[in-house]
């Protein structure tokens, strides 16, 4: 009873620091657009060309996937920081010296992650009953055929978000931008898996149920309808199939267990996270990130060596301090450029560069199409942790108020820092670029051009507005993965998929680039005058 | 060089107000800002550092309005702030190298500055060592460095001693008193002896109003005659410690020889005292209080 308690205050404590936040009022807000496009159309579920008359167990299902497809990935994104509050606050250690245990405090996160999630949930359920409403496609309202892939689909989809999110914070290595590039995949790999196995009971996000339950009655109930399925983001018109009533998916028991087993899952996973868990021991965390190869004996030592180093007696009044001549005090943006570039670059190691520079041969080598195509996709993901840090930097490490109190911020901080995120798409892509000068293509030229200005400038907008890189990191593999890899038109900023609209396209990038850098200008502008 | 402080509030969210009409004009030396915690000396220190806007009120440093041109006092403020954060997979070099760069410094200049800053702040031997492995007390060497390094007219030094051992701390005073001579430096602190040994100027600051403002023999003749020694049973302390403002005990043999402030002698048997500024310091809050108190009754 003790432990519940506990596991209870943790998770309500961070609960109520998380709402009321204004991040939160975004979040909420992100559920409310969703639950608009799945009203509108821009996002649908669809059975080839056509879907089925809007009834309460077709509204839920789409609704409801629609739910636990994208607020599965966004919402890691959102909730993966409960731990890493309490250790930037400080407020870990103090935790960590009361008999608290690591599974009480890590069920509590959980809970808290869980709910901020449900509230999401909640949002699009309420979303889902007013398209019903509003659509009065079936006046009949059924509140459990609607309301019900929430519970069995959604929910346990929560669960295994919210402690995946825990179990990433609880390892060293994917606490940073690497979890959160990894989660994209994971997602990605999450949403297939029944697909790629055969296997149904593998389907953590229940989209193949519905797929099990809606394909074959689809066969019989809408004539001329062959196959397809898909929840698609698309503003491609849509036929509605009259007669086609879809009953919902049967929630029959084993249904019921099957589903519920993933909640169980994401108990188990929470267990396995309290395994790893450092307990905010930084002696441990320095340990398992094996950044330096040292021991957590010989960080403390080098720490100790380093402390009796810097104490060592000396007489600080003997040492005068030359004064500076005014005309020092204005030197170039060059220097300050290269100070923000070996600042992006440091803390990789030597095989960081060693696969940058690999990629970059191989792009002067490579056949130009795949020099500019698959060859640039990848130069250009590489780097993804260096720009990610972009206008983020300053909040991640509370550099604020010593930047925020030097002279000139915005016209030289900013581009510089902005220029160092460019430089490295730059160099990183170069290969590509030559070899599209050397073939004489302007238009993939001014495409490369456009992608060198668009990535660091969509870094430092989210950098500067959210103070943290993790939404640049999900929204940057999100868009690489469907535009540079699979290489959607519209969506590919290298500009190697885009055709005949390469031209245009690029234009766009460069539109949109100038557009975020203005964004991210105004921001910290309003962060300098302590607004 | 002068900075002007005239009628400066500053309200946060929620109605709380942090100032209260705050005005101070200071010239070069080094002002000793005292107050106790949440009297509104960081929210003073982040205007002056131009962080965060005044509500009302303005600062003018030399005759020109910080809020309306705000890079006039940043090209020559070296600011440490209470709280700050370092990039922790930079060394001491690194980090003080990029600091200078956004500050301005040119290449020559800065290395140079670098290296003499390292070695006043004792942190030669650790230069090339990642941040990420300092201690407190080196991390706020850091940053007494980084305010250091572009040679500043106005130093604002917010809480600096907290985390440096107490050999460290001596040292940072006196260099604080070294540096003085030409620029205006602005310590602020709750710890009375960091600016007993190094202000030529006081302030307090309670509530967010300036309650006095001086040179340090200034509050010290608010209590000359007014501090005493007294010994009473440690049964009787918290007795005294009701009717009296006790600025210090001591256990001893005989009983317990308490600090008293007290206009005359608390009880029979005590003994004057030469006033110190602590005295002086918590009889001039006692006296804030007792006057909101009465203020706030009316």
């Amino acid at each position: 009873m003790k432990a519940l308690r506990v596991v209870h205050a943790i998770g309500r404590a961070d609960f109520l620091e998380r709402v009321r936040r204004y991040s939160y009022l975004i979040t909420l807000l992100f559920a409310i657009y969703l639950g608009y496009a799945a009203g509108t159309g821009r996002i649908s579920l669809r059975l080839g060309d056509y879907r089925g008359v809007y009834t309460s167990a077709w509204v839920g299902a789409m609704v409801s996937l629609v739910t636990t497809t994208f607020v599965s990935l966004v919402g890691f994104y959102i909730v993966k920081n409960a731990v890493e509050r309490d250790r930037q606050t400080g407020l870990g250690e103090i935790l960590a010296a009361t008999p608290l245990t690591k599974v009480s405090y890590l069920l509590g996160k959980f809970l808290s992650n869980f709910a901020v999630l449900v509230s999401m949930v909640v949002a699009l359920a309420l979303a889902a009953v007013a398209i019903q409403l509003l659509a009065a496609e079936d006046r009949t309202f059924h509140p459990r055929a609607l309301l019900s892939p929430f519970v069995f689909f959604t929910l346990p989809a929560m669960a295994m978000t919210a402690a995946m999110a825990l179990l990433f914070e609880t390892f060293n290595f994917l606490r940073g931008g690497f979890g959160n590039v990894l989660w994209f995949f994971l997602w990605s790999f999450g949403i297939g898996l029944p697909g790629l196995t055969g296997l149904s009971q593998l389907d953590p996000s229940g989209i193949w149920m519905v797929y099990e339950s809606m394909v074959p009655a689809a066969r019989t109930g809408i004539p001329g309808y062959k196959d397809g399925f898909s929840l698609t983001v698309a503003d491609k018109a849509v036929r509605v199939a009259g007669g086609f009533h879809w009953n919902g998916v049967e929630w029959t028991t084993e249904v019921v267990i099957s589903r519920l087993a993933w909640a169980a899952v994401a108990f188990v996973l929470v267990l396995c996270a309290s395994f790893f868990f450092d307990r905010f021991d930084p002696a441990i965390s320095r340990r398992k990130s094996g950044a330096r190869a040292r021991s957590a004996g010989a960080a403390t030592q080098a720490e100790v060596a380093l402390e009796s180093a810097s104490a060592r007696p000396h007489n600080a009044m003997s040492i005068r301090l030359t004064p500076l001549a005014s005309r020092t005090l204005h030197s170039g943006a060059l220097g300050l450029w290269a100070a923000e570039l070996r600042l992006a670059l440091k803390g990789y190691r030597w095989w960081w560069y060693a696969v940058a520079g690999g990629l970059l041969i191989a792009q002067f080598a490579a056949p130009l199409d795949i020099s500019r195509g698959p060859l640039l996709a990848l130069a250009w993901v590489w780097p993804i942790l260096v720009w990610s840090a972009l206008g983020a930097r300053e909040a991640r490490f509370g550099t604020e108020q010593l930047l925020f109190s030097c002279a000139r911020i915005l016209p030289r901080q900013f581009p510089a820092a902005w220029l160092a995120g460019a430089l490295v798409a730059a160099i990183t892509g170069l290969g590509a670029a030559v070899r599209l000068a050397l073939a004489g293509q302007g238009a993939g030229l001014l495409a490369w051009g456009a992608g060198v200005l668009f990535i660091p400038s969509l870094a430092l907008a989210l950098g500067v507005w959210s103070g943290t890189s993790k939404f640049f990191e999900g929204l940057y593999i999100a868009l690489w993965y469907v535009g540079p890899l699979n290489r959607v038109p519209g969506f590919d900023f290298t500009g190697s998929a885009n055709g005949l609209q390469t031209t245009r396209f690029a234009l766009k990038y460069l539109g949109v680039a100038v557009t975020l850098v203005g964004a991210a200008f105004f921001r910290r502008s309003r962060q300098l005058r302590g607004t | 060089m002068k900075l002007e402080i005239e009628n400066v509030s500053k309200t946060y969210r929620g109605n709380t107000q942090a100032l209260r009409s705050f005005r101070l004009e200071l010239e070069p030396g080094v002002l000793g800002l005292l107050g106790p915690n949440g009297a509104g000396k960081s929210t003073l220190m982040r205007i002056l550092a131009t962080i965060t806007q005044p509500s009302s009120g303005r600062v003018l440093w030399n005759g020109t309005d910080i809020e309306h041109d705000p890079d006039t006092v940043r090209s020559v403020l070296g600011y440490l702030p209470q709280d700050f954060g370092i990039y922790p997979n930079l060394n001491a070099v690194e980090f003080l190298g990029y600091l200078a760069a956004v500050k301005g410094l040119d290449a020559a200049s800065a290395r140079k500055r670098i290296v003499e800053l390292l070695e006043l702040v004792n942190l030669a031997d650790a230069a090339k060592r990642p941040l990420g492995e300092f201690s407190g007390g080196m991390r706020q060497r850091v940053g007494i460095a980084q305010a250091l390094l572009n040679d500043p007219k106005l130093l604002i030094v917010d809480e600096p001693t907290g985390g440096l051992d107490p050999e460290e701390r001596v040292r940072f005073r006196n260099l604080l008193s070294e540096l003085a001579g030409e620029r205006i430096v602005i310590l602020s602190t709750h710890i009375v002896s960091d600016v007993e040994a190094v202000a030529t100027d006081i302030a307090l600051i309670a509530q967010g109003q300036l309650v006095v403002h001086g040179v340090p023999e200034v509050l010290l003749a608010g209590v000359h005659g007014k501090v005493w020694e007294v010994v009473v049973p440690s049964g009787e302390l918290a007795a005294l410690r009701q009717r009296h403002l006790v600025s210090n005990t001591a256990h001893r043999n005989d009983g317990v020889h308490a600090r008293v402030v007290a206009v005359s002698a608390p009880r029979p048997g005590a003994r004057a005292l030469e006033p110190s500024l602590e005295d002086a310091y918590l009889a001039a809050l006692a006296a804030q209080r007792s006057g909101a108190a009465a203020q706030a009754a009316v």
